[in-house]
């Protein structure tokens, strides 16, 4: 498929976010493993080393950790546009499991598709549309054909 | 060589041909010679611009446009100092309504204003939520005047600051390689870093207030 047909959207952001203070737009995670699960075994090792510490500089996002039969560990994050992401994270290191989750944080909740254009402004000209009477001196007169 | 030859005699038949047309020349060629084929050129264009009269009126033979008087320095120096003083009680007014810049980031150039957001195609060191400010300024207008730097304007004249709000990823990009009857194909899945800044302010003169 080209990218043309791909989906697409405009760059933009939630809610004017950043225009007074900025907020993370992550409300809620949930980190769901396996107790003894082998898949499960980096998962277990980052609840343990790293979820705290995760979740004090994260104040604004709350962190739920549930264990579950299930073999498969996934991670749950939920916006605040109401947008869910659910991520496998079978057989990943803790380490790999931090950056993801960092991932997660840092992202608003908008679609991860193309983008049409790399700026937005809501005031596209500040000195008036260029038009062919610009800057012209009104000495000259209106324009007429060549005689 | 024949080539060459049946080239000169062509010259010769069209120098003479040139001659009859123009008799009262003869005398002239003769005492220069025909084999000049740059003296020959330089003697056409010099019957083109013959007498005014008889070249028409013509884009060609003048320019469609009125003549540019050119004014004396002394009076633009006088329109440059009435400008200048213009846009400095402008500016010292704050009369300059909303401000635009044009600013040099990620090896582009963004032409940006207040609670505008642009997307860099890259990792940026700070972090979400961090305010940056963006020191290369090519450009600040307002709503009657533009400042242009010289390439850049100076730190203490404009202030432009920036917001990370968002550190994401490009959608991925199927990168695929294929060569027919080969049984050859290669497919690549990129996604790039991306960066989304918001504009938060743009400031003239940050020092003096």
């Amino acid at each position: 498929m080209t990218s043309r047909g791909t989906p697409s959207r405009f760059l933009q952001s939630v809610l004017q976010n950043g225009v007074g203070r900025y907020v993370c737009q992550l409300k809620r995670i949930s980190i769901i493993f396996s107790k003894n699960a082998q898949s499960s075994l980096g998962v277990r090792e980052f609840i343990e080393e790293g979820v705290v510490d995760y979740a004090k500089t994260n104040p604004g996002t709350v962190v739920y950790v549930s264990p579950n039969t299930s073999r498969i560990p996934k991670i749950v994050a939920e916006y605040l546009n109401g947008n869910v992401r659910e991520e496998e994270v079978t057989s990943k290191s803790s380490k790999q499991i931090l950056e993801l989750i960092n991932k997660l944080t840092n992202q608003s909740g908008l679609d991860v598709i193309r983008l049409r254009k790399p700026f937005h402004t809501d005031s596209p000209s500040i000195q008036g549309q260029w038009h062919p009477f610009t800057n012209r001196a009104p000495s000259i007169g209106p324009i007429r054909p060549l005689p | 060589m024949a080539l060459t030859l049946k080239v000169c005699c062509a010259e010769l038949l069209a120098n003479i041909w040139r001659l009859r047309l123009e008799p009262r020349r003869i005398s002239s060629f003769k005492q220069t010679g025909l084999l000049f084929p740059s003296f020959k050129s330089h003697r056409s264009s010099h019957s083109i611009s013959g007498p005014s009269s008889l070249v028409p009126l013509t884009s060609l033979s003048s320019p469609p446009w009125p003549e540019v008087k050119s004014i004396s320095s002394e009076e633009e120096q006088r329109q440059n100092t009435a400008v200048v003083q213009k846009v400095n009680s402008l500016i010292t007014n704050e009369e300059y309504g909303r401000l635009f810049a044009v600013v040099h980031f990620a090896s582009r150039q963004w032409k940006v204003t207040n609670e505008d957001l642009i997307l860099i195609e890259n990792h940026v060191a700070a972090g979400c939520g961090d305010r940056i400010r963006m020191e290369k300024v090519l450009m600040v207008g307002g709503e009657n005047f533009t400042l242009i730097g010289r390439p850049i304007i100076g730190k203490e004249l404009v202030r432009v600051e920036a917001t990370v709000i968002e550190k994401t990823e490009s959608s991925p990009k199927v990168y695929m390689q294929f060569w027919r009857r080969h049984r050859f194909q290669r497919k690549k899945i990129i996604t790039s870093p991306q960066t989304i800044l918001r504009i938060n302010s743009i400031e003239m003169v940050p020092r003096l207030k």
